[in-house]
């Protein structure tokens, strides 16, 4: 895997959110956060998650910004929040967030591995529910 | 235009709004249950669908702008990102023979 694709320092274990917008918002600060993206980028994922939800199965979704908000990427990233008490993802009940920042293809072998993952429901649930960083990163790199 | 045969399907866009989510995972997806039938797979933003695709799968919510966007290309649409019916279907179709309709 590229070297700070997912930086250890964006996966959060024990977040809480009152909805969907606000555990957007904590994905997209997680990003800004580790420098991946500017600020406005987080209100393209808001706008983006509007159109289309980005639910992907497995109480998991995949928020990320729109085509026309690639200038505010600063480097291709990736952030992983957990929200163990769950979210309300327009009638999905989601436990936790894969943050996608991209401008280019880096983040692709990751989100290959997250597919497999996640067809695979005893390594989904492994996913959903690790306490650690450590088992994430393990389970996500390939 | 009426739909393509399975033998004339060579390449296969997976397109979304910005490219970088569900239709990269969508893509991966499909590579590996085309594996070995040289049905190239991509993803690219509904924006820029490039000509030469046959085949063109995005979320039924993107079906009017990917229409509008490649005039005239098969459109496969779908409702959710893993284990889509319509997808399977598309998968046995190339690897069975038959048509897929436009």
């Amino acid at each position: 895997m590229r070297d700070g694709l997912l930086d250890p320092r964006a996966v959060l274990l024990h977040e809480s959110a009152a909805d969907r917008a606000a555990a957007i918002r904590r994905c997209g600060r997680a990003l800004a956060d580790v420098g991946a993206v500017a600020e406005p980028y987080v209100e393209a994922m808001l706008e983006r998650e509007r159109s289309i939800s980005t639910y992907v199965g497995e109480g998991v979704a995949i928020p990320h910004g729109t085509n026309a908000s690639k200038d505010d990427v600063l480097r291709d990233a990736i952030c992983v929040v957990r929200f163990p008490a769950g979210v309300d993802w327009d009638g999905e009940h989601v436990t936790l967030c894969v943050g996608i920042a991209a401008k280019n293809d880096g983040h692709v072998p990751l989100l290959a591995a997250l597919a497999e993952i996640l067809l695979d429901p005893e390594r989904a649930r492994a996913l959903r529910e690790a306490t650690k960083v450590s088992q994430v990163m393990k389970e996500l790199t390939v | 235009m009426a739909g393509i045969d399975s033998t004339d399907i060579h390449k296969i866009i997976v397109a979304c709004d910005a490219g970088m989510g569900s239709s990269v995972m969508l893509a991966s997806q499909l590579k590996k249950q085309l594996k070995g039938t040289g049905v190239i797979v991509e993803h690219t933003p509904v924006n820029s669908i490039p000509d030469d695709a046959d085949v063109v799968l995005c979320h039924a919510g993107l079906a009017a702008r990917a229409k509008a966007a490649a005039p005239g290309k098969v459109l496969v649409p779908f409702q959710i990102f893993l284990g889509d019916p319509a997808v399977t279907r598309l998968v046995n179709t190339i690897k069975n023979g038959g048509t897929v309709d436009a």
